[in-house]
């Protein structure tokens, strides 16, 4: 059951969210200091971990590919540093060892800045809210609305067709599947998932246009997410702690 | 802009005037040419055996095809006498809701409440209205209030089936096209599907493709029957039809009401009921045992009695001693990365047996089925015994092959020789009536036929001693089923173990000497199918239903009573 820490998080209107993603996105791009980046990996965790009740395992898991991403930049640095001079300019004055390591901690670092704020927003956003919003306030079309709305709810669905297929596969060898598909499983498994997204794009197009979604209608929009108190002051906090941290780490 | 079709000026509701509809690369028409009209208020039944060409006649209705789905379309197709032409299909959602043979084809993805409010928000309906009608809806169709947050495709396929009837009855349009509405609804959710039909407005016209006839065939009008080369071979009122063409409708592999048989054995001994019957009740209502002639009934017992245990399965079918073949002991059975779902299941099933799995939607079948077969590790307990084929629900999870052929020489081990694979896939493609069909790709085939493909890739060796069948029937004509219940007999003889995961409890009866009743999070009853089905108790709390030979069983009761 969601607590009510969770409830609070998840009944934030979603631009409201963005809003605050995009500026700590654009501020982690722009603020080339290594203490800035922890404290708002930190802070996401914190967040996360006690309003949302998200396990730290799982968070752990979700910063894998972003810091196998932020590796590429440190390696880079490390070994190419005449090409990231800027970068290494700014970076020499952070305490990390040699000029071209502490860039090159900067730039890991900030990847996976950049991957915990989006992972923030992911965790605490319903899609179906989000394309809602998106359509009541940006003016979103909603063909364009439902689309992208049916591609983010295909994530999850091409998760349970992969499956099947396993469970098929893994019959017809006489194995069980294992846990976790293994390299070949998972490229033999991409041309018959891209039949499936295909196919199942058809189905929901047609099943969208049956039931009267068309252009240039006026149409009712329910459940959309409110702007409310509690937006204010999560837009208010946000900057102000990003105000805070931009100061304390002298920028 | 929208009319009102059950007005004495709209004189067709619907109308298809020559229309014949041939896919792109076809050598025939899937449909027609044929001639059809819905008159206002009309309640029709359309029926035909698989790949007659049903859903596609559906799908020209609105436009869908071709607009949306590539294909020729020939003739004049209108709705309330306007041309379908003139508007996008969207446009006719208001006087058409269309529910889908697949429910991935009414629904979108998105959360329960969402897809019921979503035809109604495409029509602009204000808010508060929108929100009182879907809870009607939900009430009506007895969906759980807790359901209103879950994300429609992690439902069950009865479960999504349940939302997208929701989300077609809100729509409240003056005709309501509905394509094998109860393909995979257990017995008590067909029921109200059923009795919601039932007692939908008067003036609303209906168009319905369905097999499972008992319990639906009462409230039709008039009854449409598409033949094997898509025209129509019968247009009039069921009880004629099913009187008057069984012998045609038998040949055909079209599905006729249990009464239909019933009435064709009484009517060869000189007991025809005075009017076609379309329930058992009806069909022996003139030979009520408490005032009907002695001589009627003693003639009539042996037939009724001939006609129960032809609906049964054969009491030597038991199979008590043989050894067995896989077995469940003590299990926890979770769908893969999901919670437990059925707990301490014990559970074997024998060398040449057909065991039924029964029980309501979402109520742990398929899972029971994946970790009977092996496929699915059980969270505790064990499992012994060999690897099990399926037969997934969905049969183009398993299709990996270009064409059909491919599909069943994939099956075959790779040491057979060119010369003899070609004769066993010929061989088994006439054998599961797929001839012709070999160089289409599966993807194109009907339902129906995807079922047989994937049922025939399963059996073209014997490489599974245990099958477990998910919905073996779902999308069967009534040809392709008996078919299929000869074979699955067959395998049993050749000493395999079938499991046949059913929502049919005809077919349960008829096929599966014993079953389990699977409910509240674990087995409920393990038994002989024929004494389960007879407990009232166990039906009412899996939400199951009585087979439709019950009453024909209740007579002879009756009979011996007297």
């Amino acid at each position: 059951m969601a607590g009510p820490g969770r409830r609070v998080l998840n009944a934030l209107n979603p631009l409201s969210k963005l809003a605050v993603c995009a500026i700590w996105l654009a501020a982690s791009v722009l603020i080339f200091d290594a203490w800035f980046q922890i404290a708002a990996i930190l802070l996401v965790w914190l967040v996360l971990i006690v309003f949302q009740r998200t396990s730290p395992l799982v968070l752990l898991a979700l910063m894998v590919p972003f810091c196998l991403f932020g590796l590429g930049f440190l390696t880079t640095s490390v070994l190419f540093r005449q090409e990231s001079d800027f970068a290494v300019q700014v970076a020499s004055e952070t305490p990390f060892g040699s000029r071209a390591f502490s860039a090159g901690v900067n730039l890991f670092l900030r990847a996976i800045a950049c991957g915990m704020i989006s992972t923030f927003f992911a965790l605490t956003t319903d899609p179906g809210a989000f394309v809602r919003a998106l359509m009541a306030y940006a003016k979103l079309p909603p063909r364009i609305g439902y689309s992208l709305f049916a591609v983010m709810q295909l994530v999850p669905d091409l998760a349970a067709e992969a499956q099947q297929m396993r469970f098929a596969r893994a019959m017809k060898s006489g194995r069980a599947p294992r846990r976790i598909p293994g390299p070949f499983e998972a490229v033999s498994l991409v041309i018959p998932l891209l039949a499936f997204g295909i196919r199942r794009a058809g189905r929901t197009a047609i099943a969208m246009e049956a039931r009267g979604l068309a252009t240039g209608t006026p149409r009712t929009l329910t459940n959309v997410p409110k702007f409310s108190v509690r937006d204010a002051a999560f837009v208010a906090i946000a900057l102000a702690i990003l105000g805070s941290l931009t100061v304390a780490t002298g920028r | 802009m929208t009319f009102d079709l059950s007005t004495p000026e709209a004189s067709s509701a619907a109308e298809w005037r020559g229309v014949d509809v041939r896919y792109p690369f076809a050598g025939r028409n899937a449909v027609g040419p044929l001639d059809l009209q819905l008159r206002p208020g009309e309640r029709v039944l359309l029926l035909g055996a698989s790949g007659s060409g049903k859903s596609t006649l559906l799908l020209t209705l609105t436009g869908l095809l071709p607009n949306s789905i590539p294909a020729e379309v020939g003739g004049e197709i209108t709705i309330g006498g306007i041309d379908v032409g003139s508007r996008e299909p969207a446009g006719w959602a208001p006087e058409v809701a269309q529910y889908f043979q697949d429910a991935d084809q009414t629904l979108c993805g998105m959360r329960v409440e969402d897809e019921i409010a979503f035809a109604l928000e495409n029509r602009a309906m204000p808010e508060a209205e929108i929100a009182a009608v879907i809870g009607d809806a939900m009430r009506e169709v007895r969906l759980p209030e807790s359901w209103r947050q879950r994300r429609s495709s992690s439902l069950s396929g009865g479960e999504r089936q349940l939302v997208a009837l929701a989300a077609t009855l809100v729509q409240d349009a003056g005709i309501f096209v509905a394509d094998e509405p109860t393909a995979h609804l257990a017995p008590e959710a067909a029921n109200r599907l059923h009795a919601l039909l039932a007692k939908a407005p008067a003036t609303q016209t209906m168009l319905i493709v369905d097999h499972r006839l008992d319990g639906l065939i009462e409230t039709i009008d008039r009854m449409v029957v598409l033949g094997a080369d898509g025209t129509i071979i019968a247009d009039g009122v069921p009880r004629t039809i099913f009187r008057d063409k069984r012998a045609v409708l038998a040949t055909l592999g079209i599905w006729r009401p249990a009464a239909a048989e019933l009435d064709g054995e009484l009517t060869r001994i000189g007991l025809a009921p005075p009017i076609a019957p379309l329930s058992i009740e009806e069909a022996l209502a003139h030979l009520d045992p408490s005032h009907a002639p002695q001589s009627a009934i003693a003639r009539a017992k042996p037939v009724v009695a001939a006609f129960v245990a032809a609906c049964a399965a054969p009491a030597d079918a038991a199979v008590t001693d043989a050894p067995v073949a896989a077995e469940l002991l003590d299990a926890a059975c979770a769908p893969f990365l999901g919670p437990v779902v059925l707990r301490n299941v014990d559970f074997r099933i024998r060398e040449g047996e057909t065991v039924g799995i029964l029980g309501a939607n979402g109520a742990g079948k398929s899972t029971l089925g994946l970790c009977l077969a092996g496929l699915l590790p059980v969270k505790s307990g064990k499992r012994q015994g060999a690897t099990g084929g399926v037969a997934f629900q969905r049969s183009e999870n398993q299709f990996v092959g270009g064409t059909v052929s491919d599909e069943l020489r994939a099956a075959l081990p790779p040491r057979i020789g060119d010369a003899e694979q070609a004769r066993l896939v010929a061989e088994t493609l006439e054998k599961w009536g797929l001839g012709g069909l070999g160089r289409q790709h599966p993807f194109e085939l009907s339902q129906g036929q995807k079922r047989r493909l994937a049922l025939a890739t399963l059996t073209i060796t014997d490489r599974w001693p245990l099958l477990v069948l998910d919905e073996p029937m779902a999308g069967l004509d009534a040809a392709g089923a008996a078919a299929l219940t000869a074979q699955i007999a067959g395998l049993c003889r050749q000493g395999r173990a079938v499991a046949v995961i059913t929502h049919d409890m005809d077919l349960a009866l008829r096929l599966c000497p014993r079953s389990i009743v699977v409910g509240e999070g674990r087995i409920l009853a393990d038994g002989p199918t024929g004494e389960l089905l007879r407990d009232a108790d166990l039906l009412r709390r899996a939400d199951l239903a009585e087979p439709s030979s019950a009453a024909a069983r209740r007579w002879l009761d009756r009979v011996a009573a007297c």
